[in-house]
């Protein structure tokens, strides 16, 4: 990567930051119900939408944050060690919970996702 | 020496990033490895996990930011989400009222007692999301980002297997199937299909919040 991509995507990583902040304190002081990441995804794509916020101005930063999402998961996922006491009692029982449920569910939404899709004659019949 | 555990969690990151795009063996994500590997290390050099955390919890915080830059792909991919709407509509709906109501089934067939089913209900939608809704309904939040993020992790490993017996082939049912059920790790696996597939699982993953938001309360009232 050249010095100069570098430096851009640190800026409009930092750009990025500072706007999470913004919505983050928005949802607080309008006690609105839903998270303020959401509330930031929302603004952001109406801002990009409007052409208030130029797509230049944030791509490479946004498309470098959204390739590294993994890695953002690590330390809450290294957090388990806590919950030692916890995943001994009832570690099995809400496992399997966790498996069956999640699997159900994604078959539910792929299935109804694929079926809709291919209603309408889309892609799906490949 | 608080920058010692966050540069470890960036070198295992960056190498099990490596290892997963040579082998691509689904066991081996970066989202398994790494946790993996710095858990043991904490272990072997006897660090408790508050060293840990106050070096590397800003490294969880990007989770916002990572979030906020979807509006990025969906704007770049809006025309897809146009012509995939209803689908995404219809996908995400009937997944996020089923992983609540499934949750809870499976909580109380498997001898839970009812805090654990209040935390684990809303267990599919977005961490912020899961851990107010758990809040509300009388659950406990640490169950709940504990499931939460297994349910991410569940996703990534079992939905490529769904993808494959169930023969999902359009971009717009494979990111519905992993941004619904397994929100923002959902969608870091959907883009191994594709940056369609990805924003079609960004929106299914706004999709459950709402729908678990809304729905989550009335639900979980009829297991009372």
């Amino acid at each position: 990567m050249k010095t100069n991509t570098i430096v851009k995507i640190a800026l409009q990583v930092g750009f990025l930051i500072a706007g999470t902040r913004a919505s983050e304190m928005a949802a607080e002081a309008l006690r609105l119900p839903i998270p303020g990441s959401i509330l930031g995804l929302l603004a952001l794509f109406a801002l990009l939408e409007l052409k208030i916020v130029k797509l230049a101005w944030i791509e490479l930063g946004a498309e470098w944050l959204v390739a590294q999402m993994l890695l953002f998961f690590v330390p809450a996922t290294v957090g388990i060690v806590r919950y030692k006491p916890l995943i001994v009692e009832s570690g099995v029982a809400i496992l399997a919970t966790i498996l069956l449920s999640t699997a159900i569910v994604m078959a539910i939404a792929g299935l109804t996702g694929e079926r809709s899709g291919r209603a309408r004659g889309g892609e799906a019949a490949s | 020496m608080p920058f010692v555990w966050p540069a470890v969690t960036v070198l295992v990151y960056v190498c099990s990033k490596r290892l997963y795009a040579r082998t691509r063996k689904l066991y081996l994500t970066p989202l398994v490895v790494t946790p993996a590997v710095v858990i043991s290390l904490l272990l072997l050099s006897g660090s408790s996990y508050d060293a840990f955390d106050r070096g590397a919890h800003w490294i969880g915080d990007m989770i916002g930011p990572a979030t906020i830059s979807l509006a990025v792909t969906l704007h770049k991919h809006l025309h897809v989400l146009k012509k995939h709407v209803r689908a995404i509509a219809a996908g995400a709906t009937a997944g996020g009222l089923a992983a609540v109501a499934v949750s809870a089934v499976l909580a109380r067939l498997f001898g839970l007692a009812a805090p654990f089913m209040d935390s684990l209900a809303p267990k599919s939608a977005t961490t912020p999301v899961a851990l107010s809704v758990s809040g509300a309904l009388g659950g406990v939040p640490t169950i709940t980002a504990v499931a939460t993020l297994a349910t991410g992790l569940t996703g990534m490993i079992v939905g490529p297997l769904l993808v494959r017996w169930m023969r999902i082939r359009s971009s717009a049912g494979r990111g519905i199937l992993l941004g619904t059920a397994a929100h923002a790790a959902g969608i870091a696996k959907a883009f191994e299909y594709g940056a369609d597939a990805g924003a079609c699982a960004g929106i299914a993953m706004i999709c459950t919040a709402f729908v678990t938001l809304c729905a989550a309360a009335p639900i979980m009232s009829l297991f009372q």
